[in-house]
């Protein structure tokens, strides 16, 4: 299914990801040490002795040299075991398994979004450019990227939490139990995620298109007669999809790191919330896991990107 | 390029019938969604706690916001009123100390752990020896004085100890009271139930799942009469307090403990809510290292603590909830006395003529340390402009908690005062010999409490009697506040939210609540 080409790139990408993920995760292993505090500490709990804190480093392999103990968790990792958490012991393994499907609920449902509203509009304001309809989408857009994404969540819950029941105001129930629910419950985060997304879409959707409609091949089409819906459906789209399906990968993967902020707005369980949590309390475990799932999450998404442009767009993998 | 109305919409493309279908099946999908989820969830307590819990098993947990989750598993040998933090029986029925070094404990009877088997003299035993010599205890220090435990018969337990302790019918309403079931342990003192606690107390473990929730159902045997009042139990954690009072204003908890005070005047803005404060023995203060530089001079450290507009501090960093501390226990406690807190007041001249007696007229300089959070900031620049008053001036070097006050109290010894608190220690005379003691880890310069001291806290172990008790510690109390080793700003409230669904929930001195006796109208 895949040609000769598709098949070289896929495995360039693979290999050119071993050093991005080596990369991310010792940056992230130093940058979590070097931070103040020592989960020992935590771990042997108020008014604990020097030799209690001492003898917790020691169980814990805390006392090794750095970079003894990221070796360790790269071999590790690399036969697919992560490691503990150090404060609750649970498999981060599990930890994982639990919460990242619920966030990348939430990102899929913010991206899903993001296109259903954000294209139309996108399309409205190119068709009509330099109408009212396109000042609004833009001046609706420039508010929707200006905004941050937590003082919308904030918003929405006052509105729709809190003054209204409409929607819970925290808390998620996962996909696989009951998606009714998983819906009822994603659909703040969600929005509150989208709303960058949506006007990221339809701004760069409008720009291109109003660049294509104007060049001299659309000049032709008119000229011979096509209708200007088919010009803009057929041609237009097709032409501007490339940029499209960037702007939709680069968004996915901003989306990821903005659950950060969101899931801790809305107290859901999700990677964001594990993250800050174990960071926090400087489990390290967790918190190599989680990136390392994270980063995996970016690299695939750009793979899968660049597998589309080539089905979009067959002259990229020729060159 | 500009068009016409119509030829937008003609730019359009046509709707499809299965287009239609499809949106008509999105809006009915829409209005399938479960609108049930608001409905109250049976007889099921649901609650917000601040914290994931360090572990569940009570001998091997670090933090002081466990509790919260561990009342609810274990019942405790003593228990306390909830006004006043007197003892009174828990799972032991009586003590009495047939003499100062020999304490006696009656047990109730009739009593079960959620495996089935039976609470009697060996579990205890079992439990507090574990506590006191297991190598995975945290709270081995609790029991230190403890040098023996007996069986007497089933129902009887004798602790013979290696000095007269008065305070441990207390500690045995904390950690080291919490019953764990041997056969859990398969009677080994050094497994542990972290993950999966198993107690007398009113539910049974369901589950804990990390950083989200954890869960109980009602134990039906559970010995207290009409006890757990509600069938099941729920704490979803949710660190962050703002998050925490929106999940109960918009139903997705029941209640909500230990809200920031700041939040007090929003709950009370919210008609479907009811606060619940009181007292704790949470209090705000200064540790000083008095082994350093000018704080050796007992006068310095006098003038910094009558610089200080307590009133005031209370206004600012609380919101006007709390209570102005003129020593290290709240007004409400048995213990709190007229006399010492007299010694501390607000005076501005007093404290500049102490400074010019030291000769520190021009002022000084401190190393100051603090934490980096919103209110720990706003605490610091208040005492900042207090000082500046009577000329101690400063700067703040803030560190998260575990960090700054490390480096404080442990080795290291850097900073002269560190702004912090304390979080209360169920019996009085431990606040004292944890905090001012000479090898106590809360004294940062290590310095020998005045003369007399020890000496009254060692009166206030050999009394069983609360008022002869509360005359001793009055006298420890008293001087401490004289020599100024720690400036005590303000007691912290509990500000607790519930909604009317919740009732008998009371807040509690020891500002740990317990859930027990909580029903659901």
């Amino acid at each position: 299914m895949l040609n000769p080409l598709q098949k070289r790139m896929l495995r360039r990408r693979i290999v050119q990801a071993v050093p991005v993920l080596l990369l991310a995760t010792f940056s992230v292993f130093m940058l979590l040490k070097l931070l103040p505090g020592d989960v020992a500490i935590t771990l042997a709990g108020e008014n604990a002795t020097t030799e209690r804190i001492e003898e917790i480093r020691r169980i814990n392999g805390l006392d090794r040299p750095l970079l003894v103990q990221y070796g360790q968790w790269v071999l590790n990792a690399v036969q697919g075991d992560l490691s503990e958490s150090l404060l609750s012991g649970e498999e981060v393994t599990t930890t994982l398994a639990r919460v990242f499907p619920n966030t990348l609920f939430i990102v899929c449902y913010a991206i899903l979004l993001s296109i259903v509203i954000g294209v139309p509009l996108g399309l409205l304001a190119a068709a009509r450019s330099g109408g009212l309809a396109d000042r609004l989408v833009m001046v609706g857009s420039s508010v929707g990227v200006a905004l941050p994404n937590f003082w919308i969540a904030m918003i929405l819950v006052v509105a729709l939490a809190l003054n209204r029941q409409i929607f819970p105001a925290t808390g998620f129930v996962s996909p696989w139990e009951d998606l009714g629910g998983a819906i009822w419950y994603a659909t703040l985060p969600a929005v509150a995620l989208a709303a960058s997304g949506v006007a990221e879409v339809s701004r760069q959707l409008r720009s291109s298109l109003v660049e294509v409609l104007g060049s001299q091949h659309f000049r032709t089409l008119h000229a011979k007669g096509l209708p200007f819906r088919s010009i803009l459906w057929r041609h237009g789209l097709k032409n501007v999809s490339v940029n499209l399906l960037t702007v939709i990968s680069l968004l996915v993967n901003r989306t990821l790191a903005a659950t950060v902020v969101v899931e801790v707005v809305f107290a859901v369980p999700g990677m964001g919330n594990t993250i800050v949590n174990a960071t926090l309390q400087r489990d390290f475990p967790v918190v190599q896991g989680a990136v390392l799932v994270m980063v995996l999450t970016v690299i695939t998404v750009n793979l899968i990107t660049d597998m589309l442009y080539s089905v979009l767009d067959p002259r990229i993998s020729q060159r | 390029m500009t068009k016409r109305p119509e030829e937008i919409i003609n730019t359009l493309p046509p709707l499809r019938r299965r287009q239609v279908l499809a949106g008509m099946a999105g809006a009915a999908a829409v209005g399938l969604l479960p609108r049930g989820a608001f409905a109250q969830d049976g007889n099921v307590l649901r609650i917000r706690a601040n914290s994931n819990p360090s572990s569940l098993d009570p001998a091997t947990g670090g933090a002081g916001s466990d509790h919260v989750f561990l009342y609810n598993f274990y019942d405790t040998l003593v228990d306390w009123e909830p006004e006043t933090l007197a003892p009174k029986p828990g799972l032991a029925a009586s003590w009495d100390f047939t003499d100062p070094t020999t304490l006696v404990l009656k047990l109730q009877e009739g009593v079960t752990f959620h495996d089935g088997s039976p609470f009697n003299a060996e579990a205890v035993k079992f439990n507090l020896d574990r506590n006191r010599t297991a190598q995975l205890s945290n709270i081995k220090k609790d029991l230190a004085n403890v040098s023996e435990v007996q069986a007497t018969d089933e129902l009887t337990v004798t602790l013979t100890l290696s000095a007269p302790d008065t305070a441990l019918p207390l500690i045995l309403s904390d950690r080291a009271g919490m019953m764990v079931s041997p056969q859990a342990l398969n009677n080994d003192p050094e497994a542990n139930v972290d993950r999966a606690p198993v107690g007398t107390g009113p539910w049974t473990f369901t589950g804990w799942t990390d950083n989200e929730k954890v869960s109980g159902e009602r134990f039906a045997d559970h010995w207290r009469e009409g006890v757990p009042g509600v069938d099941g139990i729920v704490l979803n954690v949710i660190p962050e307090a703002a998050t925490g009072l929106r999940a109960i204003q918009s139903g997705q908890v029941d209640l909500a403990y230990q809200l920031d005070e700041r939040q007090q005047q929003l709950v009370d803005k919210m008609p479907n809510l009811t606060l619940v404060a009181g007292p704790t023995l949470y209090i705000y203060q200064v540790y000083l290292n008095s082994a350093r530089g000018p704080l050796q001079d007992v006068r310095v450290r006098r003038a910094m603590s009558l610089a200080i507009d307590r009133d005031a501090y209370v206004q600012v960093t609380q919101a006007g909830v709390g209570e102005p501390a003129y020593m290290n226990l709240p007004k409400a406690h048995w213990a709190w006395s007229e006399e010492a807190a007299a010694v501390t007041t607000f005076d501005v001249d007093a404290a500049k003529k102490l400074m010019e007696e030291a000769g520190f007229a021009d002022g000084i300089e401190l190393d100051m340390r603090g934490y980096p959070d919103q209110g720990s900031v706003q605490r610091q620049e208040f005492l900042l402009a207090q000082w500046a008053k009577i000329g101690v001036r400063g700067r703040f070097t803030n560190a998260p908690i575990s960090e700054a006050s490390g480096r404080f109290f442990g080795d290291e010894k850097v900073g002269d005062l560190l702004m912090s608190a304390w979080t209360g220690r169920p019996d009085p005379s431990l606040t004292y010999a944890l905090m001012y003691g000479q090898t106590s880890y809360y004294n940062p310069g290590r310095v020998a409490p005045p003369e007399g001291y020890e000496a009254a806290l060692q009166k206030s172990r050999e009394s069983n009697d609360q008022a002869e008790r509360a005359a001793a510690l009055s006298t420890v109390q008293k001087l401490a506040m004289e020599a100024a080793l720690c400036i005590p700003l303000s007691i912290r409230y509990e500000v607790d939210a519930t909604t009317d669904r919740v009732q008998n929930f009371k807040a509690n001195l020891l500002g740990k609540p317990k859930f027990r006796d909580v029903t659901l109208g």
